[in-house]
């Protein structure tokens, strides 16, 4: 039996998908900028920690960094209300991903999700049916398009699910609880619950039903029979995870959202017939791609999907444990695996004279940025070359850059963490291993 | 290819059904599927709300027994004194003031530095109605800015509830006013003796307002609250455990020492200068924050760590505050001349407290659960 990709279908779940998306991004922008957020991560820094490779992109100062998120805004209602909408949601991606790039001190696993799933949107018709576009007839209303212009939401979720699940099956989360042992003591204020938190039965029963949950949820919601429990478990997982962890902010309603879209063209129709102005229409013209535009699309979403696959694995390419040195962490679905905790002292030596000066982070570093930096050994690199820089113009010659820095990993002890005798100003970025980062040490308290 | 009605057709990846199939579903799953929807929203809701007015019994560890001790037995008897030995002082100063002679200026020096060492009781306290206030940095900014404070007493004006104007005013200011080089002559200026009144209304006030608010509402607010994210009780208590080792290692010993600028010190940055008790104050600011630790004589964070089967940290932590105090105590006053003359020192106390520092910020902050910010951001 063959897959046919091309197979019309309804696209009632492309149009739920639009909407929930849209909403719900602009209520994001919405909560950051409300929370003063735009500031304090985009325009009070002085220095930033672009991706490796990205340095050219910079933020836009304060006015520069509102207009863009205003105009972030207003894509994510374009998109919402189906209006422009490839217009929109291409600019919806392109700065969405520029903002994100800006800083990986505020690289999410949710806001790279988000990347992804405008970049996805930006190829399928999903303003043909329920939308301005279609009113003002700025495109031809269609109800039905090929298979896989819904199919690919789909496969990024059961990816995001399945590789978030695989990074839990490691030791400390299995064995040792960690860091759900440290995590819950501290919601111990949670009514009725609360008092469960110090048991360790708990943190274990947390930890395995939440590598399962990951591991397999994206299956139970792909069937039909098991999807409607299935979509119970994401509903109660999800929120238990706002509870929990108000830190992550809008993930859970991101994916509770995103989770319908495992749902049938029926569930979506009735969904969507709720809504004022929704003509159910149970069959229609179908939305069609030229060939060569077919091909073309397709090609690259295979590629997206090739490297969405070998991303999360890139990690075995280096040696010592993963959580330690970080190398291969991001863009791989590990979502709250570690509990990790670092404290960084930076020495600027002149060789000539001997002197040293030691670097107060505060003068360059926002608190969030000197703790992100603290754990993560390619921001740590990335601030040395900064400061030797600085500490040139401030008229120290040949600038060495040495480094103190303790890291705590999952409730073991604090160990140093980077070699004090190696000069990282002299050390080059490299998608190599860095020799630097001092072996993990395996020691329980 | 033809597919049965019904039939899901393609990978399940792909299974959308097609036109024919709708209302095949069974009616209700919706309708079931939005009220569990709605159920555990309002479930959550409730959970949410519920969490605050109505403090569960904690069974593992008494978190409102620990937070109610450093209420009743730390924070409001350290804010207490310290009102009382600033009204001393007042009464001190005034006498100064009035009679500018050596025996006076002894006296009120003698109330300064009683009234400077209870300020480090309650520094590590720096949250909720002292953090409106900033109280802090009203009251403990050094250096002072003695240029702009000559400048001020000049023209007689100046607005002490501008930020920025911290370093011109508080604790420091008067250390220099009162006790700098030439004080007594030049307190005979109308001047200058209203600018050292200004500048003590300004700290007593700050001090009076942090401890009835304590008293009034923080309080039941602080001891309520036994969450342990940004913002509570307890993420606090663990901040500010991390900040004032910060400022232990930067300003108050490492910066004047020249830490930061290739060894060249800074002598009359450090912490009371001109009174020249900077070790004494460093030493109380350490013995407090052991205090603050372990809660005194009752329930601490010390107690919270035993709880969460961290023993061995607790008994490590333990240790090195009582090694950093050691080295600590061993610095002579005043602090700004062990700077050169006893400079090993210096340095030996100053290794000791980057120990402690890392302790806390790291593995205290780490076993806790607490994170180490004074932002607000998602995590993830």
């Amino acid at each position: 039996m063959g897959i046919n990709i091309q197979r019309p279908v309804h696209i009632a779940p492309l149009v739920t998908y639009r909407i929930t998306f849209g909403a719900m991004m602009l209520l994001s922008i919405i909560r950051f900028w409300l929370n003063g957020w735009i500031t304090s991560l985009y325009v009070t820094p002085v220095f930033y920690f672009p991706l490796q490779g990205m340095d050219w992109i910079r933020p836009l100062g304060a006015t520069g960094m509102h207009i863009l998120f205003a105009v972030m805004a207003i894509a994510a209602l374009l998109i919402m209300l189906g209006l422009f909408y490839r217009v929109a949601v291409v600019i919806f991606f392109f700065t969405f991903t520029y903002v994100e790039l800006i800083d990986i001190t505020n690289y999410l696993n949710h806001y790279y999700f988000i990347s992804i799933i405008s970049f996805l949107l930006i190829w399928v018709p999903a303003n043909a049916c329920y939308s301005l576009d279609v009113r003002l007839r700025l495109t031809a209303e269609k109800t039905m398009a090929p298979a896989w212009t819904i199919g690919i939401f789909r496969l990024q979720m059961v990816m995001v699910y399945f590789f978030a699940g695989l990074a839990k099956l490691g030791h400390d989360w299995l064995f040792e609880a960690m860091p759900m042992k440290i995590w819950l003591p501290a919601k111990s204020h949670l009514p009725v619950i609360g008092t469960l938190m110090y048991k360790e039965w708990v943190a274990y029963f947390f930890s395995w039903f939440g590598a399962c949950y990951d591991l397999f949820i994206a299956f139970f919601l792909l069937f039909r029979k098991t999807r409607p429990v299935a979509y119970l478990f994401v509903l109660a997982f999800h929120l238990a995870t706002a509870v929990f962890f108000p830190g992550i902010g809008m993930f859970p309603y991101v994916m509770i959202a995103g989770s319908l879209i495992f749902f049938s063209s029926d569930f979506h129709l009735r969904l969507l017939s709720y809504l004022p102005f929704f003509k159910k229409k149970q069959t229609g013209k179908a939305y069609t791609y030229l060939p060569y535009a077919n091909k073309l699309i397709l090609a690259l979403l295979c590629i997206h999907f090739i490297f969405q696959l070998l991303l999360p694995f890139r990690y075995l390419l280096y040696p010592d444990k993963l959580f330690w040195t970080e190398e291969g962490f991001r863009f791989s679905w590990r979502v709250m695996l570690m509990e990790k905790s670092g404290n960084t002292f930076f020495y600027v030596k002149e060789p000539a004279t001997g002197k040293t000066f030691e670097v107060n982070n505060r003068e360059f570093l926002t608190p969030l940025q000197d703790k992100m930096m603290s754990t993560q050994p390619d921001m740590i690199l990335q601030y040395a070359h900064y400061l030797a820089k600085v500490f040139a113009i401030r008229g120290v010659q040949q600038p060495e850059v040495y480094v103190e820095s303790y890291v705590a990993l999952n409730g073991r002890r604090s160990a140093l963490y980077i070699d004090p005798a190696v000069n990282l100003a002299a050390q080059p970025y490299s998608w190599r291993h860095y020799q630097w980062i001092l072996p993990y040490k395996e020691k329980h308290e | 290819m033809q597919h049965a009605p019904g039939k899901p057709t393609g990978s399940v990846l792909l299974n959308v059904y097609k036109p024919d199939n709708f209302y095949r579903m069974r009616k209700n799953t919706l309708f079931v599927m939005l009220a569990t929807g709605a159920i555990s929203i309002i479930f959550y809701a409730c959970s949410k709300g519920g969490g605050s007015s109505d403090p569960q019994p904690e069974t593992g560890f008494d978190k409102t027994a620990m937070l109610t001790n450093y209420a009743d037995n730390l924070v409001i008897p350290g804010y207490t004194t310290l009102q009382t030995q600033l009204q001393t002082l007042d009464a001190a100063v005034t006498t100064f003031l009035t009679t500018p002679t050596d025996a006076n200026q002894q006296q009120a020096q003698s109330a300064f530095k009683n009234a400077y060492l209870q300020f480090e009781r309650v520094s590590v306290h720096q949250y909720g109605p002292a953090e409106t206030y900033l109280l802090g940095n009203f009251v403990n900014t050094f250096p002072a800015d003695t240029v702009k404070i000559n400048t001020n007493i000049q023209s007689g004006t100046y607005n002490f509830a501008s930020t920025g104007t911290v370093a011109q005013q508080g604790l420091p200011a008067l250390d220099y006013l009162l006790f700098g080089p030439g004080a007594v002559q030049q307190l005979s200026s109308a001047g200058r003796k209203k600018y050292v009144q200004d500048v003590l209304a300004q700290v007593k006030s700050l001090v009076d307002k942090t401890l009835a608010d304590w008293k009034s509402t923080y309080r039941s607010q602080f001891i309520g609250n036994t969450r342990s994210d940004v913002g509570s009780p307890i993420g606090y208590l663990v901040n500010q455990f991390a900040y004032e080792m910060d400022q232990l290692k930067g300003p108050r010993i490492g910066w004047p020492f020249g830490k930061q600028s290739g060894g060249i010190v800074f002598a009359d940055k450090c912490e009371a200068y001109y009174s020249g008790f900077s070790a004494a104050l460093a030493v109380e600011n350490l013995t407090n924050l052991r205090n603050t630790y372990t809660g005194g004589d009752n329930k601490g964070i010390d107690d919270y760590l035993i709880s969460l089967k961290k023993d061995q940290l607790n008994t490590d932590v333990l240790k090195q505050f009582d090694v950093t105090l050691t080295k600590l105590k061993a610095i002579p006053d005043p602090m700004s001349a062990a700077f050169t003359g006893n400079a090993d020192l210096v340095d030996a106390a100053y290794k000791e407290v980057q120990l402690l520092l890392t302790l806390l910020k790291t593995d205290v902050a780490s076993a806790t659960g607490v994170r180490i910010t004074y932002q607000d951001s998602d995590g993830d």
